[in-house]
Formats: C-alpha cells, sequence, structure tokens
C-alpha cells in the first residue's frame, strides 16, 4: 500500500472511531510535527507539549478531515495554530528542562556553532516566516503545502522562503549558489 | 538541490526527534484515554443528573401506574437493567451506546 493510501485508511478508521488507527497515525507523523514545532518556536520542551496538545486536537478534529487531504499538512497547521496561540500567551518564559538542552547539545556535535547560528537567525524571523522557513527548507513541504497548512496566501509563503532562506545563508557565511 | 539548500538541510536536521519515539506516541495516547474517560463520566453524570431531574419531576403522575404494574413490569426491567451492564462490561462506550459518538 502507498503511504498516501494507508493515511487515507488510517483517517478512515480514526473517523470511525479507533484509538488504535489514530495511535498509528501519531507513530507515523510526530517526527514531522515536533520537528516542525521544534524549528518554530525553538523550545524542544515547549515543542513536545505543544505537539501533544496537537495530536489531542486532532483526534477531536479529525471528523472534518476531508478524504484526500495531506495528514501531514493538515497536523501541521494545528501545530502552527497551537504554536501561536502559546507565544501570544506568553507561555514561552516556560523554564526549560535540562535533559532537553544536554540532549540538544549532544545534536549539534561539532557543528555547534553553525547551529547556534541557525537558531539565532530563526529566532529572529517574524514567526509565520519563520514557520515557511520550518516547513519548506526543513521539512521538504512544498510552498502550497505550507501555504494550505499555515492558512497564508502562496506568494506570501514563497516570499517569505525566499527572505528566511537568504537571511540564514548570510549569517552561515555562505554563498548562495542558486544564481 | 543545491549545495547551499543541502548544507542547511544538513543543519536542520540536528533538530528532529527519531522517526520512531514509543515514548511519545504513549503518552499522547494516554492523554487521549484519560480525555475520553473524562467525557464518559461527564456524559453519564450530566444524563443521572436530567433523569434524576424527570423522574422526580414525572414521580407523581408516574408512580400510581408504576405501582399497578409492577409486578408484571419486574423481569422485563431486570433483563433491561442485565443487558446494559453486559454492555457496559465488554468495553462499550456509554457515548457509542447512545449512537453520541463520532
Amino acid at each position: 500500500m502507498k503511504l498516501e493510501g494507508l493515511d487515507e485508511s488510517l483517517v478512515a478508521a480514526a473517523q470511525a472511531g479507533s484509538t488504535e488507527a489514530f495511535s498509528r497515525l501519531v507513530e507515523r507523523h510526530q517526527q514531522a510535527v515536533r520537528a516542525f514545532l521544534r524549528r518554530a518556536c525553538g523550545d524542544w520542551g515547549l515543542a513536545d507539549d505543544l505537539a501533544q496538545e496537537t495530536f489531542l486536537a486532532a483526534w477531536s478534529r479529525i471528523g472534518r478531515l476531508k478524504r484526500g487531504a495531506s495528514v501531514r499538512a493538515w497536523l501541521c497547521g494545528i501545530a502552527y495554530r497551537k504554536h501561536l496561540t502559546a507565544l501570544r500567551a506568553s507561555f514561552r518564559s516556560r523554564a526549560r528542562d535540562g535533559a532537553y538542552e544536554a540532549a540538544r547539545t549532544q545534536a549539534a556535535g561539532g557543528r555547534l556553532d553553525d547551529r547556534l547560528t541557525l537558531e539565532r537567525v530563526l529566532a529572529a524571523l517574524p514567526p509565520d516566516q519563520r514557520a515557511c522557513v520550518a516547513l519548506c527548507l526543513a521539512a521538504e513541504f512544498s510552498h502550497a503545502e505550507a501555504a494550505e497548512a499555515l492558512g497564508l496566501p502562496l506568494g506570501t509563503v514563497k516570499s517569505h522562503v525566499t527572505r528566511g532562506r537568504a537571511r540564514l545563508l548570510e549569517a552561515l557565511g555562505v554563498q548562495d549558489d542558486r544564481g | 538541490m543545491t549545495e547551499a539548500d543541502a548544507r542547511l538541510a544538513a543543519l536542520f536536521a540536528g533538530d528532529a526527534p527519531p522517526a520512531r519515539d514509543p515514548d511519545f506516541s504513549t503518552a499522547v495516547m494516554e492523554r487521549l484515554a484519560r480525555r475520553r474517560w473524562l467525557e464518559d463520566l461527564a456524559l453519564l453524570a450530566g444524563l443521572s443528573v436530567v433523569g434524576g431531574a424527570a423522574l422526580w419531576g414525572l414521580w407523581p403522575a408516574l408512580q400510581p401506574t408504576l405501582a399497578a404494574l409492577s409486578g408484571a413490569l419486574a423481569p422485563a426491567a431486570a433483563l433491561l437493567a442485565a443487558a446494559l451492564w453486559g454492555a457496559a462490561l465488554l468495553g462499550g462506550r456509554p457515548a457509542g451506546a447512545l449512537g453520541a459518538e463520532s
């Protein structure tokens, strides 16, 4: 079965009330949702909390998911709105989990400087631009898919990605070889 | 993919959580189960309150009829109670049994 087909059958089963099917959807998409939130909000502990909230909200709304829609984009859209709500509530002041920070430093390995630069530049971007960068440059979403997920016009997504990419490359000192 | 994009992708990859994370999935499903249990509890509590209030309001009208029919109705009431208890025991959720589940 193709991956999209598997998603569709899992969604249909979850819409009929199967928590087992929903659990498989969580397993399949947790990486994409958590990675997006980590890049969008920069705080890994908060990102994982928001990812859990995202899946709980997804369970409540799964009946509204249209047949054939991208589950990944739909989930990232919910995650983005959760993130914006958390931003507005100044939820970001939450104390950071030491274990997450330690793991993060370890994962960065020998490219710590570049990783820190990346995070600094991402943190300076406006939330919608940062979300576009997180989806299109880091998660290989198409511009159309990102526009659908974030509820932004396609042209806005394209310009956010172009500007965000240029700022990242400039900060990292990388020559833009796209022309 | 250009060299610059490849470098960005490699840096972003450092943020990615594992493709499989049973701890995270279990945490989500536990929260979901807790939420469903609270929803069931709220539904049953609401039904109990509404049923109790309805019975209290209708009791003066029902009481003479029930007293007259109680002998004949007792076996059927016992069977109905046993069937509902059996359905609950076999895992049916209250909302599903009432047709209120999505």
